[in-house]
């Protein structure tokens, strides 16, 4: 089966700056808290950021560990604006969720 | 909440509060609740806010707003506990407190004093009733005639005197020129009556009917029109005739001309209104014996805080005097201890008293009635003639000044209470008599010696506001509450 194959070892070398790019802001609702009862933290991510980046910056910042990266990216919405239309702008949202035992204050900030 | 009292002297009590952190944490957690039912936090529905974002936003704030409230309602609760009427407003310190620990505090009351009024129907008073001389209505109503001259011509010509009147035609100039309102025709002048620039009457002093003259006159240096301040004016006058004057005679027309019906009728008058005054005299004369015997006969201790503030207040108008240089003549020469000293004495003697006539007045139910406060607001108000609109309106719009106004209603209704019961003697006297005693009264009291010093006098003219405005701070409450009724 092709999916035993064994994978190569992704080799990430993220810089300290792009780590904090990455992480954007934490966001903050009533589905997002509910998340949080099972170790799950919601990000918003760059559009360009990958998984395993994700997973990198998120660990070596919150000095956690990260069993799982979810990501979506949601499309701007299509917003008139005195009669013109407008588009705004996609994000991608990234649910962390961590290893048990681990969590991230995401109401206080870094 | 534990309260332990830590200390009780004279008026004085502390305590010291303990309020459980569990108690301030429950408290702010059911108000936290009552708060995330309507919050609005981007990302949530009102109402669906969860507590822990609830309390990290609002948890500094609510706990601010719990603490004042705990501390209120505790202090409030101590003191019904214990049954402490406070004199004043409690001093709060808060000793300790840090988020999740008990918070511990010290109130500082003083407390209300029992007053027992004593029994009024013991006290021995005298007033004075005068009976107005009928010398004196006379003098007044010569005085009235004096006013209401009237003139005559001359029987026979003779030069103008003073005491006449002239009838002129005047036309000024400064420096050559007219300036408006310089001339007149067929002007009334009465000589020596100082209605012109001064030197201007002199000049038309020995003038016979018909003359013309120049008269020169320097405007003086504080005139109301600044052009003319200061400068020689020469006037030309035509003196067109001379008019004697003729004393009015007292009779049924002059009485008339003073909106009376008859000479009896304006005597009538004259003499109701000089007994008004006098009235007015004896009256306060009588309250400031009964206020001085009420003083001897208590002495119920006072709460300190409230004399510290009548003490302010008199120190505060002691020293604006003294800036001006208007200090009262007694107080020259005293040093600063000594006066100190004298200030707070009264300070206490309006204290006690004002608390006492409050008490009076609650215990046998003495209030102002709207009626009474009606009729002291048009009193006030005819102080300010052309203004009565105004002045009732302002007095409508500010309970205080409403209230300053009953104070001193609500002091007269006491002290006539106290008066009903009280022995008063009454004796007649003459003015002359009563002005010489009162005068034999304050030259006593500059006299005397230490206590008695200089009290009469400054207690005469500071005792009104006292009680005034221990009044004002009971009935302030009540004087809102009938503002709106």
């Amino acid at each position: 089966m092709s999916r035993a194959r064994p994978r190569k070892k992704l080799d990430l070398q993220l810089s300290q700056e792009r780590k904090y790019e990455l992480i954007r802001r934490p966001v903050v609702t009533e589905k997002t808290t509910l998340g949080g009862e099972h170790g799950q933290v919601t990000f918003q991510v760059p559009l360009d950021a990958s998984k395993p980046e994700i997973k990198a910056a998120v660990e070596d910042l919150f000095k956690v560990k990260v069993k799982a990266v979810n990501t979506t990216i949601q499309k701007g919405k299509v917003k008139r604006f005195r009669g013109r239309l407008g588009q705004r702008s996609d994000f991608k949202k990234a649910y962390v969720t961590l290893e048990e035992g681990h969590s991230i204050d995401v109401t206080t900030g870094i | 909440m534990q309260v332990t009292e830590t200390n009780s002297e004279g008026l004085k009590r502390e305590f010291t509060i303990v309020l459980s952190a569990q108690d301030i944490d429950e408290k702010v957690d059911t108000r936290l609740a009552e708060l995330a039912k309507t919050a609005r936090i981007p990302g949530f529905r009102p109402g669906k806010v969860p507590a822990s974002l609830m309390k990290k936003r609002y948890g500094q704030a609510v706990m601010g707003e719990v603490l004042e409230q705990a501390l209120q309602d505790s202090s409030q609760q101590a003191m019904t506990e214990r049954d402490i009427t406070p004199a004043l407003q409690p001093k709060v310190e808060v000793t300790s407190f840090e988020p999740g620990q008990d918070l511990e505090y010290k109130i500082e009351i003083e407390v209300m004093p029992d007053i027992e009024p004593m029994d009024f129907s013991k006290l021995s008073l005298e007033t004075v009733e005068i009976e107005v001389p009928d010398a004196e209505v006379e003098e007044t109503l010569g005085r009235l005639a004096s006013q209401q001259k009237k003139t005559e011509p001359l029987s026979e010509a003779r030069p103008s005197q003073s005491g006449d009147v002239v009838v002129i035609d005047f036309k000024g100039s400064v420096d050559g020129e007219t300036k408006p309102g310089m001339e007149g025709e067929d002007h009334h002048l009465e000589l020596g009556s100082n209605q012109f620039i001064a030197g201007f009457e002199d000049q038309l002093v020995g003038l016979d009917k018909g003359a013309e003259t120049t008269v020169t006159v320097t405007f003086p240096q504080e005139y109301v029109n600044d052009e003319l301040a200061g400068r020689e004016a020469k006037f030309e006058v035509t003196v067109k005739d001379i008019l004697a004057s003729v004393p009015t005679a007292l009779d049924d027309e002059m009485a008339k001309a003073y909106g009376a019906e008859s000479l009896e009728d304006l005597k009538e008058k004259i003499r109701d209104s000089l007994d008004q005054q006098y009235q007015q005299m004896t009256r306060s004369r009588t309250k400031r014996s009964l206020l001085d015997k009420l003083a001897e006969n208590h002495d119920f201790p006072v709460p300190s805080g409230m004399v510290e503030l009548e003490f302010e207040q008199i120190w505060k108008q002691v020293e604006a005097d003294r800036e001006k240089g208007e200090l009262d003549p007694d107080d020259q020469g005293k040093d600063e201890e000594t006066l100190k000293r004298e200030y707070r004495d009264i300070a206490e003697r309006r204290v006690r008293l004002g608390l006492l006539l409050s008490e009076v007045g609650k215990r046998n139910e003495i209030d102002v009635s709207q009626d009474d406060l009606n009729r002291a607001l048009i009193a006030e108000a005819q102080k300010y003639p052309g203004q009565e609109r105004e002045v009732i309106d302002f007095f409508q719009k500010n309970p205080q000044a409403l209230a300053n106004l009953r104070a001193p209603l609500f002091e007269d209704k006491v002290v006539d209470f106290i008066l009903d019961l009280a022995d008063v003697a009454v004796r007649k006297v003459s003015p002359d008599e009563l002005k010489r005693e009162l005068d034999a009264e304050a030259e006593s009291g500059a006299a005397g010696e230490g206590e008695g010093e200089a009290k009469p006098k400054k207690k005469a003219t500071a005792k009104k506001e006292a009680p005034a405005k221990k009044a004002a701070g009971e009935s302030g409450a009540e004087a809102g509450g009938g503002e709106g009724a």
